[in-house]
C-alpha cells in the first residue's frame, strides 16, 4: 500500500468564535491531489496546519509520515510552499530570491545557483530572472513564486490557489506546469482551489471542503475520464428510425421525455460511436450528447453547497 | 570512436545531494541580509550612504595615521595622545547611529511590507532562527565601524612604533579593550535599531522612530541632569549609556556617575530591545 503523503485524523482548529476546521480526517495519497472549496472552506486553513504554520487545536497531521506539528524542520526541508497571497520581495531579482530560498532550504551556495537557474527556465523566466520582482506581471509572479517553491526538489509541493489573479493564458500556462511537476518532475503536489476545472486539469483526486470538514474525497480519472456507461441523447426528426438504429447495435433505449433518451449499452466504450453511427444512418438530427448521471462537476459542486 | 550521439536534457535535475543544517541557514539568512542593508546588488543611491558613513567612520585613523606617515620628520606626533582609543567611539557616535538608522530598518521592514515572513517561516527558518540571523545581520555590518577602524589605529600604531613587538606586549589590555567595546557598540545600536524596526513595515518610519529613540532621551536626560544637578538623571539618557561603558572600559575614566550605573544601563536596553524583536516575531502573524 501507498504510503500517504499527508494524513490528518481529527484535525480540529478555531480562530475566536470561527471553527476553519472540524475534525477533518483524511488520507491522501496520490501524486495530485486538489482542495476543492468554496472560500472560507478550510482549505487554507489546513494546508497551513500542513505546513506547521497553524497548531491544531485537536487532532494531528502527518506530512510525509512525519510530525507536522513536532518535526516541522524535517518537514519543511521536504516541502515547498506556494502562498496564495503576494509574498515575494519586491527589491530582489527573480534570480537572487530563487537562489536565497535554496540556500535558506539547505542547499549550497553553489548547488543554490544552479539550480535556481534551471527553475526558472523550467517555469519560463529565463529572459526575465535579472530583473527586479517589482517589474514582474501577475503571471510572472506566480512563476517565480512556483520556483521558489520547487527550487530544492522538494518531495512535495502545496500549492493555494496558483492561478489566482491570472489571465486565461497565464493561467493555463500555470495549470500545465503544475501538471507538469506531478507527472514529469515526480513532486507530489497538494493544489487548493475554487474552481474545479483547475483541480481536473491537474490532479488525480479531489478532497472538497464544506464548513471546515471534508465534505467528499474521490479520484479525479475514474469520474472523469472513463467511458461512460449510459449516454443522455437528445435528438430530432427521425426519433423512431433513431430509435430503432440504436437498438440494431444492442444497445438499450429509455424515453426521460423532453426529445431526451438515456441509451445503454453492453460495451460503454463504444456507446459514443453507437450513437453518432446511429444518428448518421436515421438522418436524425444530434442536438446533444452527454454521459449520463451527475457529472464530477454536478456532484462536486453538490458536495460543496 | 563512437558515432552514436545522445542528447540529454539536464535543465531539471533532482537535487539529491546532503542539506547543509540549520546554522548554514541562518548564516546565509545574516549574509543575504547585511550585504542587501549594505546596498549589493541594488543601485548606486542605496549603497551610497553606508559606504559613506563607513569611510567617515575610518576618517579619524586615516587622517591621523596619514599625518604621521607623511610627517613624522618634521612634525612629531603622538597618535596616543592624538587620537587616545578611549575617545574614538564618542567621536563617531553620531556616524555609528546613522549607520544603524539607515541600515537596521532595511533588515527587517522589507521582510513584513512585502509578507515574505509566510515563505521563510512556512518552509525555511523558525521564529528564533530568523530573529537570530537578523541579529547577526545588523551587528556585522556595524562592526565595520565599532570595530574595524579602531583595529586600524592600532595597527597603525604597532607600525609606526620603535618596537612594534614591545607596543603590542604592553598594550594587550587595549586590544582587548577595542575588541570588547567595539562589540558592545554594534550590540547595543543593532539590537534597538532591530526593535524599533520590528515594529512598522514602513522604512521611514523606522528610521525617524529610531533616530527620535536616540536623540530625544539625550537631550532630555542630559538637560535635567544639569538643571537640577541629579546625575542619576542622566539615565534617562540611555542612549550615552553604551559609550559611556567603552570609556569606562579605560583607565582613569572619570565621571559623576559610577561605571555599575552604565552598564545597568546598557543591559538593560539590551535585553528589552531583544526581548521586544523577539516578542513581535514570535507573535507576528503570516
Amino acid at each position: 500500500m501507498t504510503e500517504p503523503i499527508v494524513e490528518a485524523a481529527g484535525v480540529t482548529k478555531s480562530f475566536g468564535a470561527v471553527e476553519a476546521l472540524r475534525d477533518v480526517s483524511v488520507s491522501m495519497t496520490d501524486r495530485a491531489i486538489g482542495l476543492l472549496g468554496a472560500n472560507g472552506a478550510g482549505k487554507s486553513t489546513l494546508m497551513r496546519v500542513m505546513l506547521g504554520l497553524v497548531r491544531p487545536d485537536a487532532g494531528s497531521i502527518r506530512v510525509l509520515g512525519l510530525d507536522a506539528a513536532r518535526q516541522s524542520w524535517d518537514v519543511h526541508r521536504r516541502l515547498g510552499y506556494m502562498p496564495e497571497h503576494d509574498c515575494l520581495p519586491l527589491g530582489m531579482t527573480a534570480a537572487d530570491f530563487v537562489v536565497h530560498m535554496a540556500e535558506l532550504r539547505g542547499l549550497p551556495h553553489r548547488t543554490a545557483v544552479l539550480r535556481g537557474s534551471e527553475v526558472l527556465f523550467h517555469v519560463g523566466l529565463e529572459e526575465e530572472r535579472s530583473r527586479l520582482i517589482s517589474t514582474f506581471s501577475v503571471g510572472m509572479r506566480q512563476r517565480t513564486n512556483l520556483a521558489q517553491a520547487i527550487v530544492h526538489s522538494p518531495r512535495l509541493v502545496i500549492l493555494d490557489e496558483p492561478t489566482n489573479g491570472l489571465d486565461p493564458a497565464g493561467r493555463d500556462e500555470m495549470l500545465h506546469l503544475v501538471r507538469r511537476l506531478s507527472t514529469e518532475l515526480g513532486i507530489s503536489v497538494i493544489m487548493s482551489s475554487h474552481v474545479l476545472e483547475d483541480i481536473a486539469r491537474t490532479c488525480e483526486s479531489v478532497v472538497v471542503l464544506r464548513e471546515g470538514q471534508v465534505a467528499v474525497t474521490r479520484p479525479i480519472e475514474t469520474e472523469g475520464r472513463d467511458a461512460p456507461v449510459s449516454l443522455h441523447v437528445r435528438v430530432s426528426g427521425e426519433i423512431a428510425a433513431f430509435t430503432a438504429a440504436i437498438g440494431r447495435r444492442g444497445a438499450s433505449v429509455e424515453d426521460a421525455g423532453e426529445d431526451v433518451l438515456v441509451i445503454s449499452g453492453p460495451e460503454p466504450g463504444g456507446l459514443p460511436d453507437a450513437v453518432r453511427d446511429a444518428a448518421a444512418e436515421s438522418g436524425a438530427g444530434l442536438r446533444e450528447m452527454r454521459p449520463a448521471g451527475p457529472s464530477l462537476e454536478d456532484s462536486l459542486l453538490e458536495a460543496m453547497t | 570512436m563512437s558515432t552514436e550521439t545522445r542528447v540529454h536534457d539536464v535543465r531539471f535535475t533532482r537535487f539529491e545531494g546532503e542539506l547543509d543544517g540549520e546554522g548554514a541557514a541562518i548564516i546565509s539568512l545574516a549574509r543575504w541580509s547585511a550585504l542587501r542593508s549594505m546596498g549589493a546588488r541594488r543601485s548606486w543611491k542605496v549603497k551610497l550612504i553606508p559606504i559613506a558613513l563607513t569611510l567617515i567612520a575610518f576618517a579619524p585613523a586615516i587622517v591621523v595615521l596619514g599625518l604621521r606617515a607623511l610627517f613624522s620628520t618634521r612634525v612629531q606626533i603622538n597618535i596616543e595622545t592624538a587620537l587616545p582609543y578611549r575617545d574614538y567611539a564618542g567621536m563617531i557616535g553620531l556616524v555609528i547611529t546613522l549607520f544603524a538608522a539607515v541600515t537596521t530598518p532595511e533588515l527587517l521592514c522589507p521582510d513584513r511590507r512585502d509578507r515574505v515572513l509566510t515563505l521563510y517561516f512556512s518552509t525555511a527558518l523558525t521564529r528564533g532562527q530568523y530573529v537570530f540571523g537578523k541579529v547577526l545581520a545588523a551587528i556585522v555590518p556595524l562592526l565595520l565601524l565599532t570595530l574595524v577602524p579602531m583595529w586600524f589605529l592600532y595597527a597603525g600604531n604597532v607600525l609606526f612604533a620603535v618596537h612594534p613587538v614591545g607596543y603590542v606586549q604592553d598594550h594587550a589590555a587595549d586590544a582587548l579593550r577595542i575588541t570588547v567595546s567595539g562589540i558592545a557598540l554594534a550590540a547595543w545600536f543593532g539590537l534597538v535599531g532591530l526593535a524599533v524596526a520590528s515594529l512598522t513595515g514602513r522604512r521611514a518610519f523606522a528610521v525617524g522612530g529610531y533616530l527620535a529613540l536616540i536623540t530625544v532621551p539625550t537631550i532630555i536626560g542630559g538637560t535635567l541632569a544639569s538643571a537640577t544637578g541629579t546625575f542619576k538623571l542622566e539615565l534617562l539618557g540611555f542612549p550615552v549609556a553604551p559609550l559611556n561603558l567603552v570609556e569606562a572600559l579605560y583607565p582613569d575614566y572619570q565621571a559623576d556617575l559610577s561605571p555599575a550605573w552604565w552598564v545597568g544601563d546598557y543591559f538593560l536596553v539590551v535585553a528589552a530591545s531583544l526581548a521586544l524583536v523577539i516578542w513581535r516575531y514570535r507573535t507576528v502573524d503570516v
